[in-house]
């Protein structure tokens, strides 16, 4: 048996090498697309951040719009996860490795490959990179920059938990304290207070960077929640990735009157059955929209470049009603969303 | 737990000499009485009632059994002579053990699986020293790496089809038993709400500390108990620290050297296996990569605070769980933990005068009036500062307080057997 998966391993790395060198020996940039078959030479790399697939929220996401393109245009594709705690070269090696491959264009799933895609994308000029959630390197030419505007969103939920409150008191939880996380906080205190200027948002991040854990710590986030209900919270908004199951516990743990809003992607569906009725909405951020039309772009032969913004107004950005108990206060939603798309309402994006 | 966290010397550290005439348990008693007085005082001056509260407490248990286990772990370990800096490995182990066995078969099946899985990480760790006699720090850090490669290669085959988990964490695993003392809820949770002096800090620990806890954290207690007995009341536990303190004349006295030393191993593997466990199992109910987060390391510097003793590591594992809990329960709260910081310096300080080391006092001195100063020109402590508190107060009171360190004699030596 182990003899038997070495060998598979050892072939797999030998194709892997192979499909390398034929990469290699063509030009990077790639002429598919215009003859509109099914079967397409485009071949797409795309690593995941920490957490990969199974996370059942950002990676997922990804996976989902990548998994959407390679079954639409029959794409190669190549999937590398990342390790927790690793270190900026080991991303770098990962790209490097990607592109080397032959992957045109790369995908780079997160504001952590920032630093590291920086320097790969020197390397390789003849290589469209993609990132989500950073748009440091909008000014790279190879670089485009899939970027969303998280405190619309979060703006719409901030009004839905600030409406479905009945203490007046809702919380936020944030997985790490960093820009991107901040923008999430922005807007759903925005949010919040547009429904009820007296209303107490209490906020809590779960680590500092550069620890990263805190999207990794059911515990931490369960112990918050806790404490936020503790002190009066009756809905909370967990910004926190993995950790937000936990969030989600303390929740189901306060009993029926008190809500949880999710993130990222629906976690109404995809949450344990124990706590998902407590999952009021969520707040969508349709990473695999972004993932799917970066890589349609680079099938036409006309790939998107510089930053690339999704928001309420393209449906990059919006919220879940899979759970009955939102119907409620959808009107107000919806009457707030058309707001801030025809720019009456102007959301900041940060706290 | 929390009530003897305040004390501010391991229990079982050794008396001062010119000192008291109480008997031991009896001055326990009288710090924690102080200890509590103290803070039921900060928390009506500041009236941050979340410092005593049921939530606080009982969430500190939580966040402490981690830490404490796999400081136990490393007790067992360093008692016998074996330097174990594999702790974070065995406990990553024991996290996928609990998360693979845990969401098909159930929670205990889980729990034995991490024990067993860390059990097998504490057997290679002795294989590596003392069989082969590796250097300990190499082969614990070889541990730690190979525990976090092994996990990530086996959750990609293992979990990666199963329902609702995926290549990095495991489908929900069901909760184990939380029993409760019956009838104390009724009766404590009115008296919490008052708000008195003493009298509801007293209802509020208790309540956190006997209702709603979990069956693994009663299992950790006695653990921590068990392990004191079997290692300073039997003769099994005598020659287990003989091994530890000089080898060889353990040897020339008939001590099967290397079989006390892999058992010792073994079980602190065990011990390391159970933390991840209970972290899979209670704390989170699902298996996530990187979830330990350097739990094993931070139990280990509570066992050397503790002063290789399993008083002295519960208290630090308690101390860290409580100021984490804090933290992450309640703002306001952490600001009023500064004025507790300043009066747990302060006694700190005075035992050391009174101790006549000046060097020292001066130190902690110093510390507390800068937090004294700092709670008084701030109304909120910035986000940064608040999640370092735990590692912050840890730190300086067990620095300040634990002067008298003494490790096992031949901890971290490698033994090679006479005439060979």
């Amino acid at each position: 048996m182990l003899r038997v998966t070495k060998l598979v391993a050892v072939a797999a790395a030998a194709t892997f090498a192979l499909a390398a060198c034929g990469g290699g020996s063509s030009d990077g940039s790639s002429d598919a697309g215009d003859t509109g078959s099914a079967k397409s030479d485009v071949k797409v790399g795309l690593a995941y951040d920490v957490g990969g697939r199974g996370d059942q929220s950002f990676n997922d996401s990804a996976g989902v719009g990548l998994d959407k393109a390679k079954s639409e245009f029959g794409i190669d594709v190549k999937e590398l996860e990342a390790s927790a705690n690793e270190t900026d070269s080991a991303r770098e090696e990962r790209l490097r490795l990607l592109a080397q491959g032959g992957y045109n264009p790369v995908i780079a799933v997160g504001f952590a490959y920032a630093t590291s895609l920086g320097k790969v994308a020197k390397e390789f000029p003849d290589v469209q990179f993609g990132i989500i959630d950073d748009s440091s390197l909008e000014k790279v030419s190879n670089v485009t920059s899939l970027v969303f505007a998280e405190e619309q969103g979060s703006f719409l939920v901030g009004a839905i938990a600030a409406e479905a409150s009945k203490s007046g008191n809702v919380g936020f939880v944030g997985g790490v304290n960093t820009p991107l996380i901040q923008k999430f906080e922005a807007g759903f205190k925005q949010g919040a207070e547009s429904v009820n200027k007296d209303i107490k948002v209490q906020v809590k991040y779960l680590t500092q960077p550069p620890d990263f854990a805190g999207f990794n710590a059911p515990d931490k986030g369960e112990t918050t929640a806790q404490g936020m209900i503790d002190a009066g919270a009756d809905v909370i908004y967990a910004a926190a990735g993995g950790s937000g199951s936990g969030v989600f516990k303390a929740i189901a743990a306060a009993g029926k009157g008190n809500w949880a809003i999710g993130v990222d992607s629906d976690q109404y569906l995809t949450a344990d059955s124990a706590v998902k009725d407590y999952i009021l909405t969520s707040m969508l951020k349709r990473v695999d929209t972004s993932v799917y039309d970066f890589i349609k772009s680079a099938v036409d032969g006309k790939v998107l470049t510089g930053k690339q913004e999704f928001d309420l107004s393209d449906e990059g950005i919006a919220y879940s009603t899979s759970n009955d108990a939102v119907k409620d206060y959808e009107a107000k939603a919806d009457e707030l969303k058309k707001q801030i798309i025809s720019g009456d309402i102007k959301v900041s994006a940060t706290p | 737990m929390s009530t003897t966290l305040e004390t501010t010397t391991p229990p079982a550290a050794p008396a001062p000499e010119r000192a008291t005439r109480l008997s031991q348990p009896l001055r326990l008693a009288l710090y924690a009485l102080v200890a509590l007085a103290v803070l039921s005082l900060i928390r009506v001056l500041t009236d941050a009632n979340d410092l005593t509260s049921a939530g606080t407490v009982s969430a500190a248990l939580t966040l402490a059994v981690p830490i404490g286990l796999a400081g136990l772990g490393g007790l067992w370990s360093e008692r016998a002579g074996v330097v174990n800096i594999g702790l974070e490995g065995m406990m990553i182990l024991g996290t996928f053990g609990a998360g693979w066995i845990g969401w098909q078969h159930g929670p205990w099946a889980g729990l034995l699986t991490a024990v067993l899985f860390g059990l097998i990480g504490g057997l290679v760790h002795a294989v590596a020293t003392v069989t082969f006699g590796v250097d300990h720090v190499v082969s614990g850090v070889a541990i730690n790496i190979l525990g976090l490669g092994v996990t990530q290669y086996l959750a990609g085959e293992l979990l990666a089809d199963s329902p609702g988990g995926g290549e990095t964490q495991s489908p929900p695993i069901s909760a184990l038993p939380r029993p409760s003392v019956p009838g104390l809820d009724g009766v404590l949770e009115p008296l919490e709400k008052h708000h008195w002096f003493l009298i509801s800090d007293i209802a509020g620990i208790l309540r956190g500390l006997l209702t709603n806890v979990s069956i693994l954290t009663v299992l950790a207690v006695l653990l921590v108990i068990a392990s004191y007995v079997i290692l300073w009341q039997t003769p099994f536990g005598l020659r287990l620290r003989s091994v530890g303190e000089d080898p060889h004349a353990a040897e020339s006295l008939g001590v099967k050297v290397r079989l006390y030393k892999y058992i010792a191993v073994a079980v602190s593997g065990g011990l390391a296996g159970l933390a991840g466990g209970f972290l899979a199992i209670v704390a989170s109910g699902i298996y996530r990569e990187g979830q330990t987060g350097g739990r094993g390391y931070i139990g280990l510097a509570a066992m050397i605070f503790g002063n290789w003793r399993p008083g002295g590591l519960m208290m630090g594992a308690g101390l860290f769980g409580y100021t984490d809990a804090m933290q992450l329960r309640n703002a306001v709260a952490v600001h009023a933990l500064l004025l507790v910081v300043f009066a747990l310096l302060l006694v700190v300080t005075a035992l050391n005068l009174y101790r006549r080391k000046w060097v020292t006092a001066a130190v902690g001195l110093v510390f507390a009036v800068l937090s004294l100063v700092w709670y008084l020109n701030s109304d909120e402590l910035p986000g940064p500062i608040t999640t370092m508190t735990p590692y912050v107060t840890t730190l300086l009171v067990l620095a300040l307080s634990a002067q008298r360190l003494r490790m096992p004699k031949a901890d971290g030596l490698v033994y090679r057997p006479e005439g060979k």
